[in-house]
């Protein structure tokens, strides 16, 4: 994929070979490594590719493949062949070769090879070629392959209490990056089930009960990944058949036969269940290169397949996810040393060295090693005061203690609605939020008290004005009553807290701390800011969530800046209709922000920074095409001469490139502020990673940017240290997070709206946070 | 026009062989000329089968698919008492070695046409004299077929040495069978067109070979260490994970007992706290710190926290009547001042309410000893029961940690950035 439009920002295009003008400059260096292994090839090396023509012409590609194959003296023993397109690693001896081959019925057929192109190492085909020879080498080393990674099923962890199994394995990837082609490898882990999916349905079932058990169980299963006992395919499941059994019948060649029958007699599978409903699969490709009609869905026995993955029920199972993270959370060093002992398997295994050498490949024996800079901390302004954070720990929450807020308004009325069994946690809250609130600068008038039975009902009747509810427990549906109650149909502000939080004596301090912070900035209250050194400047977040359930509507979300010290923000959520742009929506949303900066300044901005989250790999054309005319479509409905300065970044959080420091000779973490802007960035883009964050335990991730558009003429140094200064600016987390803030803003926004409201929120709520 | 056999001729040739092992269930099965190796890919599903070995002389064929034989990720998820091995050898059949003999089923499909008839005679040698399977499949075109394919006299395929009349496979074949002692029957796939059967018989003839009992006594010892030889290469070798491996029977059995374990916590601690874990409700709570953010992240438990009275006694009621789950001893610890508390769950109870145990088990004293040689299992003094943590008091030692954590001393480094800067100017 190439950049596009009008030499905005193709670096290449105006960059000498071996400078990169998009490097920045600050922060101090340091050594680094990263999980990237160079691909090291013979000097000079080439791939040879040929067209291959038969006369008589033959239909089949086996066919042609077994013709072919006949003349392994000729052709050596590495070749790839799709049935049209052969690539050696070594050239013929003529431009054109004929061979001659027999078919079983003793046809003669003519085979005419023409040499057609000598591919260099970088070149697309021969990356994609790296990428299938990788493949056999996985394979070789008993690597299983689950979707797009390979696992080694032979050293299983086990969750038993939840039925799961991880698998350790390794995602990989080949690609050109700035100075070198390199592999590209993580340490992966893959969650599969020790149940069928037909034990699984059944346990459900007996959970749940008969009347709930379709809607739950389509909710549960539909957009998981299964495998079966019979070969090694994965299946998405799409749908359930409700009305089939496996006593349903196919057409086979000529033939009805029944599932359980061909089961059987194809993999010798006995179905127990002749009751079991069936799941659909829509396989996407086409059956044959024939153009033949695309064959209908997958019918999946449940009895036959097992789920792979988590439900998005167990990802919002704490106790799920801190047992799985306790098998598969790696400290830097444990993670550096899996990565080398990957690659010195390859380079130790006899088999996947013949296979490697036969191409003349090899890889390099070490990571990558490269330079990367860190940041200096930023200062954090609070009010009167300004004050330095740790910076390993990247966390001001105890810095900020006793010092009072930028601005925040007064809690004139509001309601605090509890259950009779929480009625002494919810005193004992009203009575530290008043203690903690003081010192914050956050006046608090009393709040009326309320109790409430606890089914949903009665808890709506009692809802009106500014409003904590202390639940019981975490209920989804009830949480989501309320919300969609107080952001719809009676938009104002609201905080849950659920008793288990606020029943502890000996933490209530710091949980009435965070929840006053909490409720300052649903209503509009200013924490704390950082130094931004631009100007009548906005920053854009925008984000996407795919409710994969409920008719699969998309919900995008924009975050806008509206002061300059990044602490007011306007947002705007949209729901996607069918068939139309997510970005279609968005456009509407940010002229209302433009509207909206204009109110608030008096002028609109001379700069705006859009960073789009929450983009797949496959849609980055689409953004880069489509989002960014639609943005510039949004400015010009302001005015024929407002003419912004306009960038936009898109922002990775789930990469798998990771970096390593070597700090007194202990394998860490980078410093939260590591830039790193060279080696691993790809040569076509302008692109550079942070690690922002700092994590307790566990290996850091680091966020990818990718500018896309750029007309500011803003120096790639300043470019990521604004981005760096942004992430700073969360307000619902004391300290660094992953992403700049409008992002997670926006992140948010999306989630509360998808997952429990469904619905576009009141206006009235636009320019406050209050989906923190 | 030439008959078209539907399904496939070569398929129907495997499925002869299917039919073979479904009926006579033979547990070690090798294919001679096993190419790339097709059949095998279809007989490894016949779990009857404990050691399935192929053999060809061109190693690159076998080597094309050969991996395409391991187990399925599936086969590692829910292993089986079945024991499969599977091992593919380059060599000639013209060759001995020991690894391949005393096996219940030798195929050899569409293979002999290939040999000289010299190498017939090694071939019938190899098989029959030295491998002594209990039974032979052997197929090979039946030359009086070729008159019905409209093509230029000759074979079917240009590598092929010869092809037979019946009565010449059937002259071959009762030789066999006098010299090294088995009963052979005629048979075949590829049906003639109508009328035409009894004149030309079925395009692959195949015969099966069954080893007369007790005939082959001397043989059948290998005793003699000296006569063994190993001239076959091994190129691939891999054993299907199953339950007889005592590693896996472990790891099978431990993760069973967990999972009824911590079900019958979660049904005992419900009961007796009265709340129901809606398991359908998500946790989340509004303020919990954000789960991108890593560092220190806080979450809520559903359930409301226990203030039971260590070593309290309860009946669990409800199906198991006879279980008794108890908090266990509340050993103080003095550093913490925290209650160290567990569920104890019986093996007994256990063992009644999930049957898989037993069959994985035998004996509940098997049980026992496997449990207590396993690091995950906590059991009790007297080896009667499984100990479980309670949860909620790891959370709390979790949230301790946070404080700990956040005075972690690292030296305060001044701040550097100018506070009066101005990136507009530098643009």
């Amino acid at each position: 994929f190439r950049r596009i439009s009008a030499g905005e920002v193709g670096r290449k295009r105006w960059t000498p070979p071996g400078f990169s003008r998009c490097r920045g400059t600050s922060g101090a260096a340091i050594q680094l490594t990263a999980n990237f292994f160079r691909i090291v090839s013979r000097p000079q090396w080439v791939l040879y590719q040929y067209h291959v023509d038969f006369k008589p012409p033959m239909e089949a590609r086996r066919l042609r493949s077994a013709l072919l194959f006949q003349h392994e003296e000729v052709l050596g023993s590495a070749r790839s062949f799709d049935g049209a397109i052969l690539f050696l690693p070594n050239r013929l001896h003529n431009k054109e070769t004929v061979l001659h081959s027999e078919t079983r019925n003793g046809e003669k057929v003519q085979i005419t090879v023409t040499l057609t192109n000598e591919l260099p190492p970088t070149s697309p085909v021969c990356i994609q070629f790296y990428n299938i020879i990788f493949r056999r080498i996985l394979r070789i080393l008993d690597m299983q392959q689950i979707g797009r990674n390979y696992y080694n099923p032979k050293d299983p962890l086990n969750i038993p209490q939840h039925r799961l199994t991880i698998w350790p394995g390794y995602t990989t990837t080949i690609l050109g990056y700035e100075s070198s082609i390199m592999l590209c490898t993580d340490v992966s882990h893959k969650v599969l089930r020790s149940e069928t999916v037909l034990d699984f349905m059944s346990n459900l079932r007996q959970k749940c009960g008969n009347q709930r058990f379709p809607e739950i169980c389509a909710k549960e299963l539909v957009g998981l990944i299964v495998l079966t006992k019979y070969n090694n395919k994965t299946y998405r499941i799409d749908d359930i058949a409700w009305d089939h059994s496996p006593n349903n019948t196919f057409t086979r060649g000529d033939k009805d036969i029944s599932f359980k029958n061909y089961y059987k007699t194809q993999y010798n599978l006995d179905i127990t269940d002749g009751n079991q409903v069936l799941l659909v699969s829509h396989v996407k490709k086409a059956m044959g290169p024939s153009g033949g009609p695309p064959p209908g869905p997958a019918m999946l026995i449940p009895e036959l397949c097992y789920l792979t993955g988590l439900t998005d029920k167990m990802r919002a199972d704490y106790n799920i996810m801190r047992d799985l993270s306790t098998h598969t959370k790696l400290e830097p060093e444990q993670r550096e040393g899996r990565l080398n002992r990957f690659i010195s398997n390859i380079q130790t295994n006899t088999d996947a060295q013949v296979e490697l050498d036969k191409w003349g490949l090899n890889f390099d024996k070490q990571l990558l090693h490269l330079t990367g800079r860190v940041l200096p901390a930023e200062r954090i302004f609070q009010g009167p005061k300004s004050y330095d954070y740790n910076p390993r720990a990247a966390d001001w929450s105890k810095e900020m203690r006793g010092v009072p807020l930028i601005s925040s308004p007064v809690l004139e009325s509001w309601l605090m609605l509890y259950t009779r069994r929480n009625s002494n946690e919810a005193q004992s809250l009203l009575q530290t939020l008043n203690r903690v609130s003081g010192p914050l600068g956050f006046r608090m008038q009393r709040a009326v008290m309320i109790e409430y039975e606890d089914h949903q009902e009665s808890l709506l009747r009692a809802l009106q004005q500014n409003v904590v509810v202390v639940l019981p427990s975490i209920r989804k549906d009830k949480y989501d009553s309320v919300k969609k109650y107080l952001c719809v149909d009676c938009p104002i502000p609201s905080q849950c807290v659920v008793s288990r939080t606020i029943s502890k004596p000996q933490t209530l301090m710091t949980v009435a701390t965070k929840i006053a912070l909490q409720m300052a900035c649903k209503m509009g209250g200013e924490l704390w800011s950082v130094e931004i050194p631009l100007k009548q400047l906005m920053i854009v977040g925008i984000d996407c969530y795919h409710d994969t359930i409920a008719g699969k509507r998309s919900i995008g979300a924009l975050v806008a800046s509206l002061n300059q010290g990044m602490s007011r923000w306007f947002s705007k959520c949209v729901l996607q209709h069918k068939g139309q742009e997510i970005m279609d929506g968005l456009k509407m949303a940010l002229s209302a922000a433009l509207k909206a900066y204009l109110k608030f300044n008096n002028c609109l901005p001379s700069r705006i920074i859009v960073y789009r989250d929450g983009v797949g790999d496959g849609q980055l054309h689409s953004v880069v095409n489509y989002e960014v005319t639609q943005i510039k479509d949004s400015i010009n409905s302001m005015g024929h001469d407002y003419m912004p300065k306009l960038s936009v970044v898109v922002v990775k959080k789930r990469i798998s490139s990771r970096f390593f420091a070597h700090i007194n000779g202990k394998v860490s973490n980078p410093p939260p502020g590591t830039i790193v802007d060279s080696e691993v960035t790809r040569p076509e883009w302008y692109d550079f990673y942070i690690v922002s964050q700092a994590v307790r335990s566990g290996s850091v991730s680091p966020t990818h940017y990718n500018v896309v558009y750029d007309t500011s003429g803003l120096k790639p140094d300043h470019m990521q240290r604004l981005t760096y200064k942004l992430c700073h600016m969360y307000f619902n987390w004391q300290g660094i997070i992953r992403v700049p803030a409008p992002c997670q803003y926006a992140h948010k926004l999306a989630f509360l709206v998808g997952q429990s409201i469904h619905r576009e929120p009141g206006v009235k709520l636009d320019d406050l946070l209050f989906y923190l | 026009m030439d008959p078209v056999f539907s399904p496939p001729l070569h398929r129907q040739r495997h499925q002869f062989v299917i039919d073979f092992v479904k009926r006579n269930k033979p547990k070690k099965v090798v294919d001679l000329g096993c190419s790339e190796c097709n059949l095998l890919q279809k007989l490894k599903f016949h779990r009857e089968i404990e050691l399935l070995v192929g053999v060809d002389i061109n190693g690159a064929n076998i080597k094309k698919k050969m991996h395409g034989l391991a187990p399925m990720s599936t086969d590692y998820l829910q292993p089986s008492f079945d024991q499969l091995r599977i091992e593919l050898y380059q060599g000639s059949v013209t060759q001995e070695d020991a690894r391949l003999r005393g096996f219940d089923l030798v195929t050899s499909i569409e293979l002999i046409e290939h040999l000289p008839l010299a190498d017939v005679e090694r071939f019938s040698k190899v098989v029959f004299g030295y491998m002594t399977p209990v039974a032979v499949i052997v197929s090979t075109p039946n030359f009086e077929f070729n008159h019905l394919f409209h093509q230029p006299a000759g074979f079917r395929h240009s590598d092929h040495k010869f092809e037979w009349t019946r009565a010449e496979f059937k002259s071959w074949a009762l030789k066999v069978c006098l010299e090294y002692g088995y009963a052979v029957e005629f048979t075949g796939v590829g049906q003639a067109p109508p009328g035409q059967q009894e004149r030309v018989g079925f395009c692959s003839q195949i015969g099966v070979f069954r080893r007369l009992e007790g005939r082959q006594n001397g043989n059948m010892s290998f005793g003699d260490d000296a006569e063994d030889v190993f001239q076959y290469t091994l190129l691939y070798s891999i054993n299907y994970p199953s339950l007889h491996n005592n590693n896996i029977l472990q790891r099978v059995l431990v993760s069973e007992v967990l999972y009824w374990a911590e079900k019958m916590k979660r049904n005992w601690i419900e009961e007796k706290t009265g709340e129901r874990d809606d398991t359908y409700a998500l946790c989340r709570a509004e303020w919990e710190g954000e789960e991108c953010l890593g560092a220190s992240e806080q979450h809520m438990e559903m359930e409301d926290k226990q203030t039971a009275a260590c070593g309290a006694e309860m009946k669990n009621p409800g199906e198991h009547q006879e279980s008794e789950l108890f908090w266990t001893n509340g050993e103080r610890q003095q550093e913490s001042l925290r209650l160290h508390r567990c569920v104890s769950v019986p093996l007994a109870v256990l063992w009644s309410c999930c049957p898989k145990l037993s069959a994985l088990s035998g004996s509940l004293s098997n049980l026992r000893h496997i449990l207590m040689n396993d690091p995950e299992v906590k059991l009790s003094h007297d080896g009667s029961a499984v100990l479980l943590n309670d949860q909620e008091q790891d959370l709390e030692e979790e949230e301790e940690d946070h404080d700990d954590l956040e005075d972690s001393g690292y030296p305060i480094c001044s701040h550097s950035v100018e506070t009066e800067e101005d990136w507009e100017k530098n643009v």
